[in-house]
């Protein structure tokens, strides 16, 4: 995935703006990837640069410059954007879609997404939960990833798809290569493996209807009255299932190997689990420090932003982390504060984009911490930590993290 | 005091409703912002402000007098 080094960035780029910076490149021996942004903070990297790895893109750094792309779809558009360039690539309903195209699928996903209906699958998913951690509880150890965040975020998929918990293994197998693959032909081969499994899912769901998604996106009809194009029905599938599994596994990947390491974080939240606001509220702290998401836009027209020349199809990347520890609008920025009051964080983006599962996704990890701390009150690192791999790209994380508690004899 | 939302702006964070329930709900259609009492009484006057400032889009606005 990374190399395509171009020596010569491009001519509209400063000389004075060109850093070569690689992020989906994570050096041996770094096991929290967000570092390497961190890092560029520490180096003094103008709050807009330029690098020329991965086909080249724009970096912002700032939080104001981070939002305003968010808003301002007119220049930065979701459509097409995927670093380093991979076509064709799906075009994601609605996020690869700028308003007002964007609205059409937005509007109709998003009754299934609101508060109130995610709080009506809390139970479904807590039981889910529950089954999964009462798997291993009584054994004392674990790999976190393995064998919890990796497999959760994909239950939740299959519960929203009304889908038996038995294609567990199948759907990790495939999500497995579409997030971690780098090999083109065998990416290539799983994305439409993936087509295949929505296709044939949806087709499912026309025949027999549930109380589901897939048969909600089915029976939504179009501005006409229509069912809406079938190539647009499977993107959307699509969508649900890029933007909801990885983000989430490597979320809880970073929060569990923070509350494993520190004492008083596991104590704040076992005294909470009977007041979910203030255990909402610790959650939102960990939301703003473990933005695992970098994210893709391309520069519409020929335009000039904050004094900058840029290119129609420029690439930029959104580093989420680099936003949330923003000194100019968070107080003591790198102070993980589980009671902090004001924390307009970036973690699910701002304006139409606007993280359309971010209420689902909270409630997974807070569900999951909470049924966690029932079955395991307390925990901690493992001595011993595979020397697993640590990555960047696109959403961030590290593959294995061993827990151990007390074993039930 | 009344809090006012601007709906075009609003995105559904439903930040305000996680910190101040009392006064404000999210619909079921988009998960915009509801407001169920405008004119909150003073000893929620702490809360609302605190909604208004995690607004990450900015959309509420707390008046003393008149709507604007």
């Amino acid at each position: 995935m990374t190399g395509q080094f171009q020596p010569a960035p491009p001519g509209h780029v400063p000389p004075g703006l060109v850093v070569d910076f690689d992020f989906f490149h994570v050096p041996e021996g770094v096991t929290d990837p967000t570092q390497i942004w961190h890092d560029l903070a520490r180096r003094n990297t103008p709050p807009i640069f330029y690098t020329p790895r991965n086909g080249g893109h724009w970096v912002f750094l700032n939080y104001s410059d981070i939002a305003e792309a968010y808003r301002n779809h007119e220049i930065f558009s979701t459509h097409q954007a995927p670093i380093p360039p991979m076509e064709p690539f799906p075009v994601l309903q609605p996020n690869g879609v700028d308003p007002p195209a964007h609205n059409v699928f937005r509007l109709l996903l998003a009754p299934m997404f609101t508060p109130l209906a995610v709080r009506k699958l809390t139970e479904g998913l807590r039981h889910r939960a529950d089954r999964l951690i009462a798997d291993f509880a009584a054994r004392g150890e674990c790999d976190f990833i393995a064998d919890y965040a990796a497999k959760f975020p994909t239950s939740t998929f299959l519960e929203l798809f009304g889908l038996p918990e038995a294609r567990l293994p199948e759907f990790l197998r495939i999500s497995k290569i579409f997030f971690r693959g780098t090999e083109p032909a065998a990416r290539a081969a799983n994305l439409a493996e993936i087509f295949a499994v929505l296709e044939e899912l949806f087709r499912e769901k026309a025949r027999n209807p549930g109380n589901d998604i897939a048969s909600a996106i089915l029976a939504t009809p179009d501005a006409n009255g229509q069912q809406h194009a079938w190539h647009d029905i499977l993107n959307c599938g699509f969508l649900l299932f890029v933007a909801g599994l990885d983000t989430v596994t490597n979320t809880m990947a970073y929060v569990w190997r923070y509350l494993a390491a520190t004492t008083a974080a596991r104590a704040h939240f076992r005294a909470r689990l009977d007041d979910p606001a203030a255990f909402l509220l610790a959650i939102e702290e960990l939301m703003r420090i473990n933005a695992v998401s970098n994210i893709y836009r391309r520069v519409t027209h020929d335009c000039e932003f904050r004094g900058i020349h840029m290119k129609k199809n420029d690439r930029v990347v959104l580093p989420n982390t680099m936003a949330n520890r923003d000194a100019k609008v968070f107080e003591r920025p790198g102070e993980i504060d589980l009671t902090r009051k004001v924390n307009n964080h970036l973690t699910f983006g701002v304006g139409p984009h606007r993280c359309i599962g971010s209420h689902l996704a909270k409630r997974e990890i807070m569900i999951s911490l909470q049924e966690w701390l029932r079955h395991i009150p307390d925990f901690e690192l493992a001595d011993e930590q595979e020397s697993a791999a640590a990555f960047g790209g696109p959403v961030m994380g590290f593959e294995s993290l061993k827990l151990v508690w007390p074993a039930k004899t | 005091m009344k809090v006012h939302v601007k709906l075009a702006v609003c995105q559904g964070h439903a930040r305000c409703e996680d910190l101040c329930p009392e006064v404000f709900s999210t619909d079921a259609i988009e998960g915009k912002c509801v407001i169920n009492q405008p004119e909150f009484p003073p000893e929620l006057e702490e809360k609302v402000r605190l909604a208004v400032r995690n607004c990450p889009e900015g959309a509420l606005r707390i008046t003393t007098g008149a709507a604007p």
